[in-house]
């Protein structure tokens, strides 16, 4: 099997380098959104799926990142990548207090509480006018001046290894093990020495800081940056991509997200069909198939494929 | 000045009576199915636009309107507890209150974008219960105010006859408490689910219906009494029937009297929610289940 | 009696909810190396002073010490990582995580725990409890007699100077009853301390060597198993006059 994942491995790693000259710019800035949302439901993925925590109110901290990095840009002067870093800490620190304040919530509470946040963060968003230009939005200077969008390619690129690979350490340590616990019985890995508080704010945390650093990104690229992005509709968007790809399973968040982009995307001509049907989707998935579709399938793939790699070689038998 | 702050004040007493009803229904989903219903706003709206065609494509008049459109949501409700929530009642699926929290909020997701293609995006507004406003000395209240406030009293008073009084309210109490002892007595609880969720879905219809008239009708009008009946539940206690209509009442009356007095007119609206959720911020940190709340019952 | 302060000790503990003691200012100290047996009828405190004596729960009065020094706001966690191990009444595992795994967090949550010496431990004590082949099974899937060991193993992982078993025997079978008498009899005489709480009075007087009784949050009685036995005010309290 060890040929086997190498080999695929290798596949996607030339696949992912050179996929900005296989594709026009249409498809190339499609590509750049999944990725993005990508790194936005992986991270809300570790913190659901693995530690338990359901927060709804993620798209606020990508909100925190964005006009962090965009304020500080346009108000202060300061060079992007700087404000992009200050988003990155704002986000992380803020979610560090959210995941303190609400040590005490469980289930349906915590997911209220974190909602209220999202919307109260949308709301001061939407009311300070003049500091965040209200409703319609601020203007955030571009990142890169080249003719094409291949450098925001790459830099996305390199963010979502980063920060998928990263979360994927954490969750092979023992902190995933920890996180695991937390979300199992609280009570009982209290019991087990596991420092509760502690991983639930780390939790919150790396989720957090992740998410701020999606909305960093999001906020030069698209150029403009609007309060819509902490709304709860872009909530279930991010939502319905770590469910349909798996709840806890990161690549599949990843694919989820990418899967659903490019749906969405393709399903652009059938105008306000097409978010119906991705809200039949997740609704579909949660109800019959809860590991998510995409994972799921990709186990049964391998299962399917594995017998062919047997003729490999030796080392693939296990 | 205090012309202006009575006038807030009895639209703040209005409103609240509304919310009663809408953060009721949430209350006894919750108490009985041991579910928060993220997409209780979406049920709001859906019965508000069933009143809206009952009266524009049946023809009935628009006070009893708001009950049939009260009885199409307890059915669409009951559909939708059929058609999702049945998992949440077998032994076999693990982790129930995070199915409960993420299909009801994807369900949300959903009502809202089809509400946008079934009924449109522009506002929708079906005709007044009674033209005309009532005036006493310098307070102006809308007529349709007074039937909506008067209207929601009325479904309140219902609601609360039908648990106390009636043999199925009963039921209703009896599962809330202690689903097994309630079974060992006879009762159905699959029934009472259907019914619970039945209930709270047709008062949150009603109450759409009933607000309507004065606020018009649109596909994302379900978002704001989404959180602000959490913040009642939260501050009223998620369980009790009382404890919400009152908190209801005093949230109602409190925001509208912070936008009357707050010196800042283009902002205050817009707080006026911000403050309702910050004040159930701060409440949830303090008090986990809310003020008046009991401590509630994991599903499993 | 050796002259060491008590492994660990209640002072005065209290705890009430609404207005009644659930714990009414309790004295309770164990000694390295004993073997204690908490009883008591229903409702009579016995959990809630492990609650207390293991940082489930909050203090209302009184304080706890371990060996001496105070150790009153110290979260579940913290007890824990001081030694002192328990198992509940309805058995509290990680459900979707395998048996190994279960074993593992308590391991590793130990500082300085190296996960090859973590999992060999692991392991160690599985095979002790006769669970080793089952080790990647999901903890849900192990039948109840099976998880009440594992729950034993997974508070073993702490390297425990002292272990409250809450209710061990409780629906037991008498096969696994005996198991587990066997099990804590080795690992008590391996130097390690208990205490238990049961209503399986048979089962506790073949294991104890002192018995405290607890009646409606109060210490009625403490001392030899012979002595307690005796004792007027235990069978009054166990009658219910």
């Amino acid at each position: 099997m060890r040929r086997l994942d190498l080999a695929l491995g290798a596949l996607l790693a030339v696949f992912a380098a050179i996929f900005p000259l296989l594709v026009n710019a249409y498809w190339l800035h499609v590509m750049i959104i999944g990725m993005m949302f990508a790194i936005m439901a992986a991270s809300w993925s570790l913190l659901a799926g693995y530690a338990g925590q359901f927060s709804f109110g993620h798209m606020g901290f990508v909100a925190v990142g964005g006009y962090t990095a965009a304020l500080l840009a346009t108000d202060l002067g300061l060079p992007l990548p700087l404000g992009m870093l200050a988003g990155v800490i704002a986000s992380a620190l803020l979610g560090g207090v959210i995941g303190w304040t609400c040590l005490r919530m469980s289930g349906p509470y915590l997911a209220i509480f974190t909602m209220a946040f999202s919307e109260v963060l949308r709301i001061i968003i939407v009311t300070e006018v003049e500091v965040t230009g209200g409703a319609g939005g601020m203007t955030v200077p571009q990142l890169f001046h080249a003719p094409t969008d291949f450098p925001y390619y790459y830099l996305i690129l390199a963010l979502l290894i980063v920060s998928v690979g990263g979360m994927m350490l954490v969750v092979a340590s023992r902190w995933g093990l920890f996180f695991r616990a937390i979300r199992e019985n609280e009570q009982a890995a209290a019991a087990a020495g596991v420092k509760v508080t502690r991983f639930r704010i780390i939790a919150f945390a790396i989720a957090s800081s992740l998410a701020g650093l999606a909305g960093t990104f999001y906020a030069p690229y698209i150029g403009i940056l609007t309060p819509d992005v902490a709304s709860q509709d872009q909530m279930g968007l991010v939502v319905a991509m770590a469910i349909v790809g798996g709840m806890e399973s990161l690549p599949g968040a990843v694919a989820g997200a990418i899967a659903v982009e490019f749906l969405v995307e393709a399903l652009r001509s059938y105008g306000q069909w097409r978010l119906v049907l991705f809200g039949a989707l997740l609704l579909f998935t949660m109800r019959f198939a809860r590991n998510g579709l995409l994972a799921p399938g990709w186990f049964r793939l391998r299962g399917l494929v594995a017998p062919r790699a047997a003729g490999l070689g030796p080392e693939a038998a296990d | 000045m205090l012309d202006y702050i009575l006038i807030q004040a009895a639209n703040g007493l209005v409103i609240g009576v509304l919310f009663a009803l809408i953060a009721t229904g949430l209350t006894i989903i919750f108490s009985i199915l041991k579910i928060v219903n993220f997409a209780h706003g979406e049920i709001y709206m859906v019965g508000g636009y069933f009143g809206y065609y009952v009266i524009t494509l049946l023809g009935v008049p628009p006070f009893p309107a708001v009950f049939v459109a009260m009885a199409l949501t307890f059915l669409f409700s009951i559909g939708i507890e059929r058609g999702l929530l049945t998992p949440l009642y077998s032994p076999s699926i693990e982790r129930k209150a995070d199915y409960g929290i993420l299909i009801t909020f994807g369900l949300s997701v959903f009502l809202r974008n089809i509400a946008i293609i079934i009924f449109g995006p522009f506002p929708l507004r079906p005709p007044s219960f009674l033209e005309g406003n009532l005036v006493i000395g310098g307070l102006i209240v809308s007529d349709d105010r007074l039937v909506a406030a008067g209207g929601g009293i009325l479904l309140l008073a219902g609601l609360i006859y039908f648990l106390n009084r009636t043999v199925w309210g009963q039921a209703l109490n009896a599962v809330s408490q202690s689903r097994e002892s309630a079974s060992i007595v006879g009762i159905n609880s699959e029934r009472m689910y259907m019914l619970a969720f039945g209930v709270g879905g047709a008062l949150a219809g009603g109450a759409g219906a009933l607000i309507a008239p004065i606020y018009s009708l649109s596909p994302s009008m379900g978002l704001v009494p989404d959180t602000q009946a959490f913040v009642i539940v939260i501050l009223g206690g998620l369980g009790s029937v009382s404890g919400t209509i009152i908190a209801a009442l005093v949230l109602g009356l409190s925001e509208n009297l912070f936008i009357a007095l707050l010196p800042d007119p283009s902002r205050g609206p817009s707080y006026a929610n911000a403050f309702g959720l910050f004040i159930m911020m701060l409440v949830l940190l303090f008090r986990p289940t809310g003020i008046f709340g009991r401590q509630h019952v994991a599903m499993d | 009696m050796s002259a060491a302060p008590p492994l660990i000790e209640a002072i005065r503990l209290a705890k009430h909810f609404g207005g009644i003691f659930a714990v009414d200012h309790l004295d309770f100290a164990v000694h390295e190396g004993e073997l204690v047996g908490l009883i008591g009828p229903n409702g009579s405190g016995k959990t809630t002073t492990i609650n207390l004596l293991t940082g489930h729960l909050r203090l209302d009065g009184g304080g706890v010490r371990v060996r001496g020094h105070a150790v009153g706001g110290l979260p579940a966690s913290g007890f824990a990582g001081l030694g002192v191990g328990r198992t509940f009444q309805i058995t509290q595992l990680f459900s979707r995580m395998s048996v190994l795994e279960n074993m593992l967090v308590p391991g590793l949550a130990r500082p300085r725990a190296h996960r090859e010496a973590v999992v060999r431990e692991a392991r160690r004590h599985l095979e002790f409890l006769g669970l080793a082949a089952l080790e990647n099974l999901a903890a849900k899937n192990l039948s109840g007699g099976q998880q009440k060991l594992l729950e034993l193993g997974r508070a073993l992982m702490l390297e425990p100077k002292i272990l409250f078993l809450d209710e061990p025997f409780a629906g037991v079978n008498p096969y696994l009853r005996d198991e587990i008498i066997r099990f804590v009899q080795t690992l008590h005489a391996d130097g390690r301390t208990f205490v238990i709480v049961d209503h399986d009075l048979d089962a506790i007087q073949r294991l104890v060597h002192r018995l405290v009784v607890m009646s409606r949050g109060k210490k009625i009685a403490d001392g030899p198993l012979a002595a307690v036995r005796e004792n007027q005010d235990v069978i009054k309290a166990y009658s219910g006059t």
